[in-house]
């Protein structure tokens, strides 16, 4: 019933109604898509590990003197590690889980050089991984400790593996992974005798290995670099870290210990960038918003003041109160309706070209909806004050100043 | 004139402090978002090389696998980095002014004295690197050319790697123990930080550069180990890094100096020439496309302005936006309740270009208060965002030229809000506005 004067009103004050619309409108675009910018970050930082994070320390170990042994060198640092109280398991390891490095190989099904590969990241491992890293054994068995071998003499596959769930149903399917072969291109092949359950080997990526396309091969390393993941009774990791770059520092070797850290410290550097966009988007929405509501309730106040005259002329001809109010609600709501629609099709745009040029995934118009709620919501909180005070204006106004 | 329009302007501003703070703080706060991201954009996609970019050229060849391209997303492109047979026949037979092979690698310092060893990551490469990438040295200078032929072992510190080992003096002559071998130190670099890290962009375009120098003869000599990406295609039996060296994996950067367009022209001539001669020899199965790039084209090439600060950018923008469409809404409001004066002014005789030049002068002010603002949260954005970015303070440091660019984004965006109201007021009819009162 009282669209029609309030749209004609607006009408009358095109560019006021328009300077609205357009804020909205592009503060709607933003924090839609930021919105879902951040909610992607926040997942990934979330994603459970797989791994006893909290309690897990890496060591690197460098050999670097013409006589280093690698071999020794690993099974006397194996054993002070584990003599070690507090320290639960211990496991050589080829890699840091999402500490950005990683090493990929292709596997297949069968022998045939023609048939479908898939990638998967392999980490170097000992008989106690599971142990060390915090995983399950989910089907068939561990590795044996007589199955590693130290120093192996080339980069072919190792005779027996062990793969995670993902990795298996990624090779395949539902159907049982233990006992099957793996392939190399070249033909060579390794026996998957143990699942255990899923950890991420490295970043999340939309391509291929996928994060906890994982396959553990009972070996060390070729070269003189290794690391170790030392797995500590909870709570004890602060303790016990200075207390590991002691101990194989002081055992000599000919080696440098490169560093020594906590999982956590990997997590921090490999979700900075994640973290620093959220906070810097989340601090650009709220600024934003606030600016927007701010405006709206800047450019209310504008009005009832220049509107004081007819509001008291309508007061005086019977208008409640209610009505007044209602009046600046109404067409506040129109106002936000209008960029409301308008910031829709902005924020697709903005969103079609993350999708093209950084393959974002498209925006779900959940957070458009979402996002135009609220903002509808903020604007009728920030018109509420304005419009109140319209709404106490004397219909005698009207009288004393004509 | 002007100083009575400012009087007015003040006088004006002073009636209305809220909204006067509200709108000085809305731009405030536009041009303070905009600066931090503009900054670390600028940062982050400076070229630092910009001085030789026109002779500079990174060198691709793609000896990929024929069974897919080196980079799914785009098929186009050779891969970023080359094998080392062919960084070592080029290096020996292209054309060109200089070429210097490249790759990094890890030791183990040893500083004596007692202290534990530690880790060095170290840059092979022939002695052309320092003069071809404008190098400063603050003692001594690169090796010879006999160092690059007999892979001597002769060492260049950085300025931080000196300050480690030796205390910051003058280390030339002085011996220094990497892998329980002696090397002889020849020259410390002045501070050196290229930002990106364009010569080698891979594990970190941010990273500082490496902490010391070494003839790239060392690496095949002593079997020194890969400190950066290796990338292989070809199963092939590798039982060590000594089988690296005759593999189709790729592990090296490659640069030449090209004076000439001429020059750039027979260069690529040479190299697709070699090509060829090797495909006849059953390498090189895809076809030929060998790719030169100019440090712009590389930085381009290798997207290190990514997603997240081009994201950041642009919401800025759209802030500053906001914020100044919020500003002329404030602003024509304002002028329009005034509209009763400016009528009386009108009649009394000023034209309507004294009131627009009287109305642009309170916007103005408006935009240089704001500037100040602006400035003032730039900076504050910056220190907290220093805590986000830690190793890359770098990036964060507010420089002259980006305070130049606040400034003048504040006062462009003041005046932007304010023409079209300042406009609107001297158009107003004072005959209509002076009947009613």
């Amino acid at each position: 019933m009282e669209i029609r004067p309030i749209l004609s009103a607006l009408l009358r004050n095109r560019t006021g109604a328009l300077l609205v619309g357009l804020q909205v409108a592009i503060t709607l675009a933003v924090i839609a898509n930021a919105f879902f910018i951040i909610a992607g970050r926040v997942e990934r930082i979330r994603r459970p590990t797989g791994v006893d994070s909290p309690n897990l320390i890496f060591a690197k170990s460098q050999g670097y003197a013409p006589d280093y042994e690698h071999a020794a060198a690993l099974a006397t640092d194996l054993a002070l590690l584990k003599g070690l109280p507090g320290v639960v398991a211990v496991t050589p390891t080829g890699q840091v889980p999402l500490s950005g490095g990683s090493s990929i190989n292709t596997y297949q099904t069968s022998p045939d050089p023609k048939a479908p590969e898939f990638p998967g990241f392999y980490f170097e491992v000992n008989a106690d991984f599971i142990d060390a890293y915090g995983l399950r054994l989910v089907a068939g068995r561990a590795f044996r400790p007589e199955e590693f071998v130290a120093v192996p003499a080339n980069n072919d596959l190792p005779p027996v593996m062990i793969v995670t769930e993902t990795m298996a149903r990624t090779l395949l399917g539902q159907g049982p992974a233990v006992g099957k072969r793996l392939y190399d291109d070249t033909g060579k092949s390794a026996e998957i005798v143990g699942v255990v359950s899923d950890l991420q080997g490295s970043l999340y990526r939309d391509t291929r290995p996928g994060p906890s396309d994982v396959l553990f091969y009972p070996r060390g390393g070729l070269g003189n670099t290794w690391m170790y993941a030392v797995r500590v009774r909870p709570g004890e990791s602060d303790r016990l870290l200075p207390e590991i770059e002691r101990l194989l520092n002081a055992s000599g070797h000919g080696r440098a210990i490169d560093w020594v850290r906590t999982h956590d410290w990997f997590l921090a550097r490999t979700f900075r960038s994640d973290r620093r966009m959220v906070v810097f988007l989340s601090t650009l929405v709220i600024l934003m918003t606030a600016v927007t509501a701010l405006g709206i309730v800047g450019l209310a106040t504008f009005q009832v003041n220049a509107r004081r005259k007819q509001i008291g002329t309508r007061r005086a001809l019977g208008a409640r109160r209610t009505d007044i109010v209602r009046y600046f609600l109404v067409e506040n709501g129109m106002l936000g309706a209008g960029g409301v629609v308008i910031g829709a099709l902005l924020a697709y745009g903005a969103s079609s070209w993350l999708t093209s040029a950084f393959q974002m995934p498209p925006l779900p118009p959940l957070y458009v909806l979402g996002s135009a709620l609220a903002l509808l919501a903020l604007g009728q909180l920030a018109v509420l004050w304005p419009a109140r005070r319209a709404g106490a204006i004397e219909p005698a106004v009207a009288t004393r100043t004509v | 004139m002007l100083g009575y329009y400012l009087r007015l302007a003040w006088l004006s501003l002073r009636r209305t402090p809220a909204i006067t703070l509200l709108m000085i703080g809305a731009i405030a706060l536009g041009i303070g978002a905009t600066t931090t991201t503009l900054t670390v954009y600028h940062r982050m996609s400076t070229n630092p090389i910009a001085r030789r970019n026109e002779v500079l050229r990174a060198v691709t060849l793609d000896s990929w696998s024929p069974d897919q391209p080196w980079d799914r997303d785009h098929p186009e492109l050779p891969p970023s980095e080359v094998t080392y047979r062919d960084a070592v026949a080029i290096a020996a037979g292209a054309p060109a002014a200089r070429i210097v092979p490249m790759r990094k690698t890890s030791l183990t310092a040893e500083p004596g004295g007692g202290r534990p060893p530690f880790l060095v990551i170290a840059r092979l490469a022939t002695r052309d690197f320092f003069p071809m990438f404008d190098v400063p040295f603050a003692y001594g200078t690169g090796w010879d050319a006999r160092a690059d032929r007999n892979a001597e072992p002769v060492v260049v510190l950085s300025k931080e790697t000196n300050g480690k080992l030796f205390g910051g003096e003058n280390s030339v002559g002085r011996v220094l123990k990497l892998d329980g071998r002696e090397y002889r130190v020849v020259g410390v670099l002045a501070d050196w930080q290229p930002t990106p890290k364009f010569y080698d962009l891979n594990n970190g375009a941010y990273d500082t550069p490496e902490d010391i120098f070494l003839p790239f003869g060392l690496g095949a000599a002593l079997d020194l180990q890969p400190g950066g990406n290796v990338n292989c295609w070809k199963s092939e039996a590798l039982a060590g890094v000594h089988d690296l060296f005759g593999s189709n994996c790729t592990w090296h950067q490659l640069w030449a100096e090209l004076r000439t367009p001429a020059e750039v022209e027979r260069f690529q001539a040479w190299i697709d020439g070699y090509v060829v001669e090797q495909k006849k020899l059953g390498r090189f199965p895809r076809k030929l496309n060998n790719r030169l790039y100019r440090p712009d084209e590389w930085l381009a090439r290798h997207e290190v302005v990514g997603l997240d600060s081009r994201v950041l950018l642009l919401v800025s923008f759209a802030f500053l936006a906001v914020c100044v469409l919020n500003v002329v809404g404030l602003l024509l409001s304002r002028f329009l309740g005034a509209a009763g004066s400016c009528a009386i002014r009108r009649a009394l005789g000023a034209s309507r270009g004294e009131i627009f030049r009287q109305h642009l002068v309170e916007v103005g002010l408006v935009g240089a208060l704001a500037g100040l603002g602006g400035l003032a949260i730039g900076a504050l954005g910056l220190k907290a965002l220093e805590q986000l970015y830690s190793s890359y303070d770098r990036l964060t440091q507010l420089d002259l030229t980006m305070t130049v660019a606040a400034i003048a984004l504040a006062v462009l965006a003041g005046v932007l809000a304010g023409l079209y109201p300042a406009w609107r007021i001297c158009r107003v009819q004072p005959a209509s506005y002076l009947k009613t009162q």
